[in-house]
């Protein structure tokens, strides 16, 4: 799309002066604009490795949740039988304090952070302990380990969702990146480098140009003022020969001498 | 001699009882049960003995809702005898609600030390242990109040006498306070078909003794099981222990004394039944850490300790079937059908959740 529509499009340029100081502004930017996408598809495809995996990972847990609930819910059944009745009440009761809990940590994947959580139970704080201590406590607690390892599986899963998620959005904004630094701010650039030099070059040739039309007019302002000066040459030894032919005369003969007055 | 008699006053109630337990659900039934594979087709296996009861469900239900249903022809069946019995009968069948009076007390106290609304645990309390005065537990909002004027006025108040006050409802496990109102309970029933004139040497007292002495002896042994490994100490665990049965008095103090698997093992070793059926869950040579009497996720074959109680309690009930006169037959019906309920529950469970290989995992004892 975007390759089919700048195209069809003029080459877009930046509205620059074309001048040398600009042009080397834009060289720098154009090497700074290659470097960022070669960093910047350096990281997208570390990110896409990081998200295969994950999404990998995620396929696996996926399918051990799948199982580990079965078991869960299971044995659950197996407590309704074992002890005969509802005990959820009992057991929402006498729970007191989270036994099962979760921290988060964060993790650095190539300059995105990832929130990882971590299940982890507290211990000495089994709430129910006596439930269903006259039959099928045993039950009880296996359930309960049970739907801990169910809720642990839950953990996991989560924190591949999130990163999952997360690691979605960040290599869409690193790719879109790539891409507009591919195809939309290389080429600019490329175009404005381009754009500044031919208008350099225009304006070298026009320079050129005025030069020599200055010269030639020079030239020719030289040669009319020589042959001015040529014709005036001529004009004077003309003159002074003619005024030779006249004025030569003795002056110290008849002619009479103004008198000087100082 | 009693037989001359019997049939006057409780003839109808034991004969209807002997109906409903020809209505329980045969091994040929669970076969079929088994082979099902959706709950739709429990549901219409099950249409000749639960009929009326199941009509009501959606399609597909939840196993919950099946359970509750089955519940439901239960209760309706042991109010329909309650209504009808009399005298001693009517008395005795007083006496099997309290079990379930138990629970729905402890619900209702558990309900006012956390002080949610207690209204709402109404419905969830087991229909066999209500009783009149129950819904005034709800009006008491703290635990003195509760104890000093409306646990004196429900039918289980000697069992709080004696050996609770209100601050041991405050401060100990309810859990505690349930297996200890448990204890008190099965004391006194056992008492009383011991002691009371019409029942005392009939063969109602005969047969209720052997069940009674098996529930108290499975509940010692299955306290203590539970126990290890929890901050009940040994001392407040025998508390616990019901003062008769087979295993009293040796037994239990051993059981009281016992910190491990091996313990419990060694006392019970007195009362043959016990010892095999630890033989059977291969508990006896298990290392002291492994305790496994549930039915285990991966030793599908090898019945758990559990299994083997409700299958003998089973024995003992369809036994009772053989005696005639006596108001046992009654008490061991609810029992086959507590069992049918929890069997079915369980049958439902396998295959909703398509767990067919444990699917025979149930108790049928015809």
């Amino acid at each position: 799309m975007s390759g089919s529509a700048a195209s069809k499009l003029p080459p877009a340029r930046e509205s620059v002066f074309p001048t040398r100081q600009m042009l080397g502004q834009m060289k720098s930017k154009l090497k700074g604009a290659q470097t960022g996408h070669d960093l910047l598809k350096r990281k997208s495809e570390a990110l896409t490795k990081r998200f295969r995996e994950i999404t990998r990972r995620i396929d696996e847990a996926k399918r051990k949740m799948g199982r580990v609930m079965q078991i869960a819910a299971f044995s659950l059944a197996e407590v309704t039988y074992a002890v005969g009745g509802d005990i959820g009440f009992q057991i929402q009761e006498s729970a007191k304090s989270a036994r099962f809990r979760v921290r988060t940590r964060q993790e650095n994947v190539s300059g995105v952070l990832l929130p990882r959580f971590e299940a982890f139970q507290t211990d000495g704080n089994n709430d129910f302990q006596l439930t269903g201590l006259g039959k099928g406590g045993q039950q009880v607690q296996r359930c309960r380990e049970t739907y801990a390892r169910a809720v642990e599986t839950l953990v996991e899963l989560a924190s591949l969702q999130t990163a999952f998620v997360i690691l979605d959005e960040v290599i869409k904004v690193v790719n879109r990146r790539v891409n507009a630094i591919e195809y939309v701010i290389i080429p600019r650039t490329e175009n404005t480098i381009k754009y500044i030099m031919s208008e350099l070059d225009e304006l070298d040739r026009e320079e050129f140009y005025r030069l020599k039309k200055v010269s030639a007019k020079k030239e020719r302002d030289a040669q009319v003022a020589e042959k001015e000066r040529l014709d005036k040459a001529d004009d004077a030894r003309a003159a002074a020969e003619a005024d030779r032919a006249v004025e030569t005369k003795d002056v110290l003969g008849e002619g009479e001498n103004e008198d000087v007055i100082f | 001699m009693e037989g001359l008699f019997y049939n006057v006053s409780n003839g109808y109630i034991e004969g209807v009882v002997r109906g409903y337990r020809n209505a329980l659900l045969t091994g040929q039934n669970y076969n079929n049960l088994t082979q099902c594979e959706t709950i739709d087709d429990v549901k219409l296996q099950l249409g000749p003995a639960y009929g009326d009861f199941l009509a009501s469900l959606p399609p597909n239900p939840s196993t919950s809702a099946l359970a509750d249903k089955t519940t439901e022809k239960l209760v309706a069946e042991f109010r329909y005898l309650q209504a009808n019995a009399t005298g001693s009968l009517a008395k005795f069948m007083e006496y099997l609600t309290y079990g379930y009076m138990i629970d729905n007390v402890a619900l209702l106290i558990t309900g006012t030390l956390h002080e949610r609304d207690t209204r709402e645990l109404l419905e969830r309390c087991h229909p066999l242990g209500w009783f009149e005065t129950m819904p005034v537990l709800c009006v008491a909002t703290n635990i003195e109040e509760l104890y000093n004027s409306v646990l004196i006025e429900t039918p289980l108040a000697p069992y709080f006498k004696g050996s609770l006050s209100h601050h041991d409802l405050d401060e100990l496990n309810i859990e505690i306070v349930r297996n200890t109102l448990y204890k008190n309970y099965l004391e006194d029933f056992y008492q009383w078909v011991n002691t009371h004139p019409d029942v005392k040497g009939t063969p109602t007292a005969e047969v209720m003794s052997e069940v009674l002495e098996f529930e108290a002896d499975r509940r010692s042994i299955n306290i203590t099981l539970n126990s290890f490994g929890t901050e009940l100490s040994k001392q407040d665990r025998k508390k616990l222990y019901p003062n008769f049965g087979k295993l009293y008095p040796e037994g239990v103090l051993l059981l009281s004394r016992a910190d491990d698997v091996e313990g419990v093992r060694l006392a019970v070793d007195g009362v043959s039944e016990y010892k095999t059926f630890f033989d059977q869950t291969g508990l006896s040579q298990g290392s002291g850490g492994a305790v496994s009497n549930m039915a285990g996720g991966a030793g599908g074959e090898t019945k758990s300790l559990e299994d083997l109680f409700y299958q003998k309690e089973m024995e003992i009930s369809k036994l009772a079937f053989t005696r005639q006169f006596t108001h046992a037959v009654v008490y061991a019906w609810v029992k086959l059908r507590e069992q049918e309920i929890r069997n079915i529950t369980w049958i439902a469970e396998c295959i909703a959740q398509n767990q067919k290989e444990r699917i025979g995992n149930y108790i049928s004892v015809f």
